[in-house]
This record gives C-alpha cells, structure tokens and sequence, in this order.
C-alpha cells in the first residue's frame, strides 16, 4: 500500500501540473488562490447551514430551505477546493504523504468532516423542516463545525513538520 | 515603532510558542474562510446565480451578520499574526496592498447590505447591482491572491 501511493506521488510531482505549481514561482499562489476560494464559498455554505440547525442567527428561512437553496454552490465550491488541493498536492505530493499533519488532515479528518457534512446535508431536509430543529440536529452541527476546526489545524501544522 | 510591537512581552510569548500561535492562525484562516465565504453567497446571489428562490435581502440578512463577526475575528487575530513579525511585515509593499483591498472590499461590501434591501424591491435586479457583487466578489479573491503572494514572494508568514 505505502509503496503505491510513493509511486502515484513520483507520478504526480513529474506531471506538468505537478512541476509547473512546484518549479514556477508565479503559479504556486493562483493554485493556492484557487484552494482558498473554493473553501471560502465552501465552508461559508456548511457553516450557514450548521448555524441554522443550531438555531443561531437570523430564522426567516428553515434549515431545510436554506441546505436545498445552498446545495449548488455547496458541492460548486468542493469542485474547486478538490481542484485546488489536487493541484498544490501534485506539486509536493511525496513531501506531503510523508508529513504526519497531512496524514492526519487527509487520511482522517477530511474523510470523516466530509462524511459528516453530507449526512447533516441530507438529514437537515426533515430536521430543518419546522422553524426549531431538534436536539440531534444541534449536535450534529456543532460537532460539523469541530471537524472542520480539526481540518483547518491539521492543515495548520503541516508547514511545523 | 514595528519592531517595538514584536518587543513586548506578550507578543513574544505568543510568536514562540508554538500551541498559541497556531490557535490564532487556525482562527485566521477559519473566520476568514467563514465571512469571505457568507458574503461571497450574497454576490453570487444578487448576480443571480445562486440561492435564486431566496429573497436578496432575506439571504443577506442571514449572512451578513455572520460576515462581521467572522471579519471581525478575522482582524484580532490577523493583527496577532502581524505582531509577532512586525517589524518584516510592516514595509512590506504586497502586505499594504492586502490591506488596502481589504479596505475596498469592506466598503463594497457594506454598499452590497444596504443595496440588498433596495434590489429586492424590484423583480430583476439592477444591472448595477450585479456589477457591484461581481466587483466585491473579485475584490475579496484579490485579497486572498495577496495573501498567497506574500509567502510566495516574501518568505513571509
């Protein structure tokens, strides 16, 4: 398993996109851009919704309509994060698997926060189908935002390892 | 004056050790992910391309009190972040343009509130309006390529 994975990163760091975000200096922010971007739209999106289960802010609109009306955009912005994180990944993808803040930031955290989101998703139709959600939908939400928390320091770290 | 900022006690302390800083740049990237994310949905809202069924000034009465709390904790902790390298940030020219787009974008995105409860008046929404969103759209994109550019170019951060 661990020998796969060095060979897909050799691969990667010798493709053109690999090399092109590792080697020119020019391209490694506008990657980064694109990261940053799609997760802004992203997890503004998850947090709106997770604030909205959790009965905080403005109540006009349900859970329910707000995670259909922010769906789009939602699974929009993980394209463009995926993208993004592909691309900075290829460039110093053998560095990166190597790195115990990566490991734990892909290998755990992601996984599971993504996981997470898409069952909070799909559950806030009936939970957010009247003005207060219940309990569950509290703690679902909540413990949303920790993970996202979790991926954010995992991916903090990686440059202290 | 930067390098007396980096001197002080409790910044020290903040720079060096390694568990705090990396809870105020966890902070950073957090609510600044958060707020840019609630007004980014706004613009693409007013320029019609997202959340379409909800009312302009429904969404932005949602979100925009969610985008000043993040920005607001955006800027404590981006100014922690600053302190404990002042003296290298402070002259830094991509640095001041960062901060002046960001000071731009605020304004757009303040015009963009208050136009919210205007724009939702009317059937269509104003082709001004939209223009205004798409310019607070690539304003905040702008600072975030700032922000990748100072590490890239500098070393920095």
């Amino acid at each position: 398993m661990h020998d796969v994975l060095i060979a897909i990163a050799k691969w990667l760091e010798a493709t053109p996109w690999g090399s092109m975000t590792r080697e020119w200096t020019y391209a490694y922010p506008f990657v980064q851009l694109t990261h940053f971007t799609g997760l802004s739209i992203w997890l503004g999106t998850n947090f709106a919704l997770d604030l909205r289960l959790l009965g905080l802010g403005k109540r006009r609109a349900t859970a329910a309509e707000l995670a259909r009306e922010l769906f789009v955009w939602n699974w929009i912005a993980f394209c463009i994060v995926l993208a993004g994180g592909f691309m900075l990944f290829s460039g110093l993808a053998t560095t990166f698997i190597g790195n115990i803040a990566f490991q734990w930031k892909l290998g755990l955290f992601v996984p599971v926060a993504l996981i997470w989101h898409i069952v909070v998703q799909r559950k806030a139709r009936e939970w957010g189908l009247t003005k207060e959600t219940p309990g569950i939908a509290k703690f679902a939400a909540i413990t949303e935002i920790l993970l996202w928390i979790c991926v954010i320091t995992a991916a903090v770290e990686i440059p202290n390892h | 004056m930067w390098e007396a900022l980096e001197q002080m006690g409790w910044v020290k302390t903040l720079g060096s050790t390694g568990w705090m800083y990396a809870s105020v740049a966890v902070t950073h990237y957090l609510t600044m992910f958060w707020f840019i994310g609630s007004i980014a949905i706004v613009d693409l809202r007013v320029m019609g391309v997202a959340a379409r069924n909800r009312d302009v000034k429904e969404l932005a009465q949602q979100l925009f009190p969610w985008a000043w709390i993040g920005f607001t904790l955006a800027v404590i902790s981006g100014f922690l972040m600053f302190a404990t390298d002042a003296g290298d940030w402070a002259p830094d020219d991509i640095f001041h343009y960062k901060l002046a787009l960001i000071a731009v974008a605020v304004l757009f995105a303040i015009i963009v509130q208050r136009g919210a409860r205007k724009w939702a008046q009317t059937p269509a929404t104003p082709a001004s309006a939209k223009i205004i969103a798409a310019i607070s759209l690539l304003l905040w994109i702008s600072t975030i390529l700032c922000s990748s550019e100072i590490p890239a170019m500098r070393g920095l951060g």
